[in-house]
């Protein structure tokens, strides 16, 4: 399969700031590619270059084997939202898609038809300055649409959307791999892409740390792991304890043990009168297994006053 | 080429700004030429005025509405971050640059022409009430009259020249403010050096270096040998200037990262 985008060796940096340290991934088609990581990690960035916007200190970024800025009608190759609020207020939503259109040798009709796709086609007169962040983001993900192209490209979609609009625009990713194009989706928060994508690419401190399928990233870190319920929290977390177990608190009636495998646990459960109501395998979630991946490279990180652990 | 001009006209087209930028263009000149005419008398004693210039005198101040309109065809990108959408489906940037030179130098040539026949026809008007009679000697301008003709297609290519120099700085600087400044001080502070410097030399090298002293030596029509340049040698200035400026923006524009 021919990948859709190359990132290769990107380097960048901003005066003293390292943007890009070695940034390099593959982005297939037929699935949504989640591009995850703390802000600053350079997603925003390394979508810039792969544009043309900016230029990379070294390295290179293609799309379908060559360089953004010598595609012909670029936007009918790949479609881009990058930042919603960029356009400007004045101009009606409608004529910010036209100009774009006719930029790449389209006509009016494929703007309605996005407009239309999008769910904007009632304030398609109206001024984009005007419209609220999550109507913006509908014009930008139509601005993305226009062309038609095989490799879409979009910088925190969800940000600013209400429920129903995340919901939409998880099914409309979704349905664009399936139609079996490339979609690589950014986003600071994990758990938007739990049910929207099918791989995920890491990034932290300018480089990629984890190149994985969401299936595989999950299993990982659910690796032997057990879900253990119970009311007696200290007696459970004792005799596990002493039997060389690892436990970890989830909450107020539930913990999670590894070093131990489920068989044992409940065994030991029992020859300590310990209640208890569950004993699972664990699942980890998205969130987790990110924060377990990405420990190293969170750059801002808040500590918490009482007893100074790091937590993000 | 053809799309980055489609584009662009559309852009302009669609920006509410560019219809009442261009009509203040037309408004300001016709306005300021009209006060000039008024207050200006040829009397018994002596009427040594060049009357056609007087007639487009206007244009200095609708010079104004031409510079903020070069100045937001691209500062209004910038500053909405915009720009990146329009790099990114345009990355040939020096097309795009191109295209919106085009773009403006349609519009101001036209809104220009408009802004030179309003105010030749105020000065035609005001002008034979103060004294400016054929019968005196002193005709109003007429663009039936070679010279004048000249001077008012001149101003037109002037205006033209400016909107390109506003442009290219803007694109070099790209925000708005600072480009303002950059172009008010070209336009309406560069052009009063020349009478603060004693030395006539100097005087003389710097009048000649002026974009709005040099380019608007293109509205005499008497008195030729008095200029420090000829009329059309002052808007060859005045050219010079806009093609630095848009070789300037067009060398960094290709190169930069595109920020706002």
């Amino acid at each position: 399969m021919r990948a859709a985008i190359e990132v290769i060796g990107l380097r960048k940096r901003y005066g003293r700031t390292v943007a890009l340290d070695g940034m390099s991934f593959t982005v297939l088609p037929g699935r949504v590619t989640g591009f995850v990581g703390p802000n600053g990690a350079g997603k925003s960035t390394t979508m810039r270059v792969i544009l043309g916007l900016d230029a990379a200190d070294e390295g290179s970024a293609l799309i379908g084997g060559r360089p953004y800025r010598s595609l012909r009608a670029p936007l009918c190759q790949v479609g881009a939202l990058l930042d919603a609020a960029a356009l400007q207020p004045s101009r009606t939503a409608r004529n910010h898609l036209l100009w774009l259109a006719h930029s790449q040798g389209l006509g009016a009709r494929r703007v309605d038809e996005v407009i239309e796709q999008v769910g904007l086609g009632a304030v398609a007169r109206r001024r984009a300055g005007g419209f609220s962040l999550g109507m913006r983001q509908r014009l930008g993900i139509a601005a993305a649409l226009l062309g038609d192209p095989p490799v879409l490209l979009l910088d925190e979609p969800v940000n600013g959307l209400d429920p129903e609009g995340v919901v939409w625009i998880r099914g409309l990713l979704r349905s664009l791999a399936a139609e079996g194009r490339a979609v690589l989706v950014s986003s600071h928060l994990m758990s938007e892409m739990q049910d929207m994508a099918d791989h995920l690419v890491v990034a932290g401190r300018g480089r990629v740390v984890e190149d994985t399928s969401v299936a595989d990233l999950i299993a990982a870190a659910s690796d032997g792991r057990v879900t253990l319920r119970t009311t007696a929290r200290t007696e459970a977390m004792e005799a596990l304890a002493r039997a060389g177990a690892t436990v970890a608190v989830q909450d107020r009636d539930t913990l999670t043990v590894s070093g131990l495998e489920a068989g044992r646990i409940v065994a030991l459960l029992g020859a300590n009168d310990v209640p208890f109501s569950e004993v699972a395998a664990h699942r980890a979630s998205l969130e987790e297994a990110y924060m377990e991946l990405t420990r190293d490279a969170v750059e801002f990180r808040a500590t918490t006053p009482r007893d100074g652990t790091a937590t993000s | 080429m053809r799309r980055e001009l489609r584009a662009e006209w559309t852009k302009a087209r669609t920006a509410p700004g560019t219809a009442w930028l261009l009509s203040a263009v037309v408004v300001l000149s016709a306005a300021a030429s009209a006060a000039v005419a008024a207050t200006v008398s040829c009397t018994a004693g002596g009427c040594d005025q060049d009357v056609p210039r007087l007639g487009l005198a206007g244009i200095q101040a609708g010079q104004a509405a031409v510079a903020v309109l070069a100045v937001f065809a691209v500062t209004g990108e910038y500053g909405t971050g915009m720009i990146a959408t329009t790099f990114a489906a345009m990355p040939r940037r020096g097309r795009v640059l191109a295209a919106k030179a085009a773009v403006l130098t349609g519009l101001t040539l036209a809104a220009g022409t408009v802004a030179v026949l309003a105010s030749v026809l105020a000065a035609r008007l005001i002008l034979p009430g103060n004294g400016f009679t054929a019968a005196g000697g002193h005709p109003p301008p007429s663009l039936a009259d070679g010279p004048t003709l000249g001077a008012a297609a001149g101003t037109v290519l002037y205006l033209a020249l400016i909107a390109l120099f506003s442009l290219g700085a803007a694109t070099a600087v790209r925000d708005s403010a600072t480009a303002a400044g950059v172009v008010c001080g070209v336009l309406y502070v560069l052009p009063l050096i020349p009478r603060m410097v004693a030395d006539p030399g100097w005087r003389r090298l710097l009048w000649q270096a002026t974009p709005a002293n040099a380019g608007l030596a293109v509205q005499t029509t008497t008195h030729l040998d008095d200029l420090p340049l000829g009329p059309w040698e002052g808007l060859g200035v005045a050219a010079a200037w806009a093609a630095a400026a848009l070789l300037g923006a067009w060398l960094l524009v290709r190169t930069r990262d595109v920020r706002a």
